[in-house]
């Protein structure tokens, strides 16, 4: 088989986060980082990385083997990256290997000076995460009192020019609020807002019962989308995630297992997504620590497992979408079903949509809704260092 | 906007955040810009590599030059890059 070149890393640099956000697709088993403590605005206080993140060489080695390998897009992620110190010299060494950049943050930590550092540094996009348009239900989804302050990191990163993303996770608790909140992407002045409904991996797999919009939700969320999609064509650019249990086909997870994409995590495994190594514990992953990015792209048994099509088992094998939706999502399908390599149960033709189909019923026809949700945790296998 | 609207006077610039870059892999020229990656056709980067302060008029006439083509039916397909790329705010007129 014939290995692709990818297109774009993730580099998740850090598990540390201030933020509590309930929908967290990081694994619920945090390894290697240290709680963060966060107090004030300065960035300062959150803790230093210990032993079992990356260093920043090992991260600078990882961009330019990246790039030789064809990636061409890198997202810093987490956790939460302002976390990491280096951040500023892992950014530069992104730009220097021609890397677009994109930094994909809560903002929490930013400061003017940072700011500006990562503007100088060649940073081509900020992805800023709101968790609703307003600070009373966004700070009870956060977990912490961040809303305000990411309303005065939106304002400071228009000032210094940088082009702005709002993320926003849609879920249960905040999906009637789209208007408001694509009005807030406008009035921030974004380029960009995505509304991504919450997919269930990590912590969000956990909380998926106060997360799962109802139906009538769905419906109406879908047609608000695509009315101001419409209305706002060519100034404000919207790109909406589709809640895939309520689809009938499953989503074209990564373009393809292997394809286009690769994940790095804190301790340098290598991913083929960010969830992978939680939602597939069977499989065996690679280590940056133990062999290059260049050989765990195309030789490694964890990025070619389930590359291409040979792997597929009915009804996917014989199906005439099986180059357009490559099976759904392999973590999904583990996460529901026990077995990675089975059809996406979202897919109307997998044996296993039941599954899908009795969480939708207790959501739909349950007039009580819990409200009750398990907050993400910070690492805390080792104490704070310092 | 459908490609006659724009006016020959515009001035077609990328779009904040975007950016045009030889993909070293293929040898294409590619539009980099948040999640997204296109790669672009000859035609597509003739025309976005004159798109720094030109006005849609000059761009033309040079293209219309350098391939000794008919400027008229050129200028077709020219408005219908940019106004296609426009709508995908890969760039904006000044």
């Amino acid at each position: 088989m014939k290995v692709p070149r990818p297109y774009a890393l993730l580099a998740e640099i850090t598990y540390r986060c201030p933020l509590h956000c309930p929908y967290c697709s990081n694994p619920l088993n945090l390894e290697g980082g240290a709680p963060a403590t966060l107090s004030g605005t300065d960035s300062q206080e959150l803790a230093p990385p210990n032993n079992g993140e990356l260093t920043t060489e090992e991260w600078k080695r990882i961009i330019r083997d990246a790039a030789a390998l064809g990636v061409l897009q890198i997202g810093f992620s987490g956790g939460e990256p302002l976390a990491r110190r280096d951040l500023v010299e892992l950014i530069h060494a992104a730009r220097e290997a021609k890397l677009y950049t994109n930094l994909i943050t809560s903002g929490i930590g930013l400061d003017d000076y940072r700011l500006r550092a990562l503007r100088d540094a060649g940073l081509d996009s900020i992805q800023l995460s709101f968790q609703s348009d307003e600070s009373g239900l966004a700070d009870e989804i956060a977990g912490a009192r961040a809303h305000k302050r990411k309303l005065d990191v939106a304002a400071k990163i228009r000032e210094a020019g940088i082009p702005l993303s709002l993320n926003f996770v849609i879920h249960r608790r905040n999906i009637d609020r789209l208007p408001q909140m694509i009005d807030l992407a406008e009035g921030l002045g974004a380029e960009r807002v995505e509304l991504a409904n919450v997919q269930f991996y990590g912590w969000a797999f956990r909380n998926r019962a106060s997360l799962l919009p109802t139906r009538e939700q769905v419906d109406r969320a879908r047609e608000i989308a695509v009315a101001e999609k419409a209305r706002l064509a060519g100034r404000l650019d919207i790109f909406y995630v589709l809640p895939d249990y309520y689809e009938t086909r499953p989503k074209p997870c990564l373009n393809g297992w292997g394809q286009r994409y690769l994940t790095v995590n804190p301790m340098g495994y290598v991913l083929p997504c960010p969830t992978a190594s939680s939602a597939i514990p069977n499989l065996r992953f690679e280590n940056v620590r133990d062999r290059d990015l260049d050989w765990i792209w195309r030789e490694s048994e964890s990025f070619n497992r389930f590359r291409g099509t040979e792997w597929m088992p009915e009804p996917c094998r014989s199906c005439p979408q099986k180059e357009i939706d490559f099976g759904g999502c392999r973590c999904q399908a583990a996460l529901l079903t026990g077995n990675a390599a089975n059809t996406d149960p979202v897919c109307e033709f997998s044996p296993n949509r039941a599954m899908v189909d009795a969480v939708l019923h207790a959501i739909n026809t349950s007039g009580e809704h819990t409200h009750d949700w398990t907050f993400r945790t910070n690492p805390s296998a080792l104490p704070v260092s310092g | 906007m459908h490609g006659t609207a724009i006016s020959d006077l515009a001035r077609p610039s990328l779009t904040k955040g975007v950016r045009l870059q030889l993909d070293a892999t293929t040898g294409k020229n590619v539009l980099l810009y948040p999640e997204g990656i296109v790669e672009l056709n000859e035609t597509a980067h003739e025309i976005l590599s004159r798109c720094d302060g030109r006005t849609l008029c000059e761009i033309i006439s040079e293209l219309a030059e350098e391939y000794e083509a008919d400027s008229n039916a050129l200028a077709a397909d020219v408005r219908d890059t940019l106004s296609d790329l426009q709508r995908r705010k890969l760039i904006e007129f000044k």
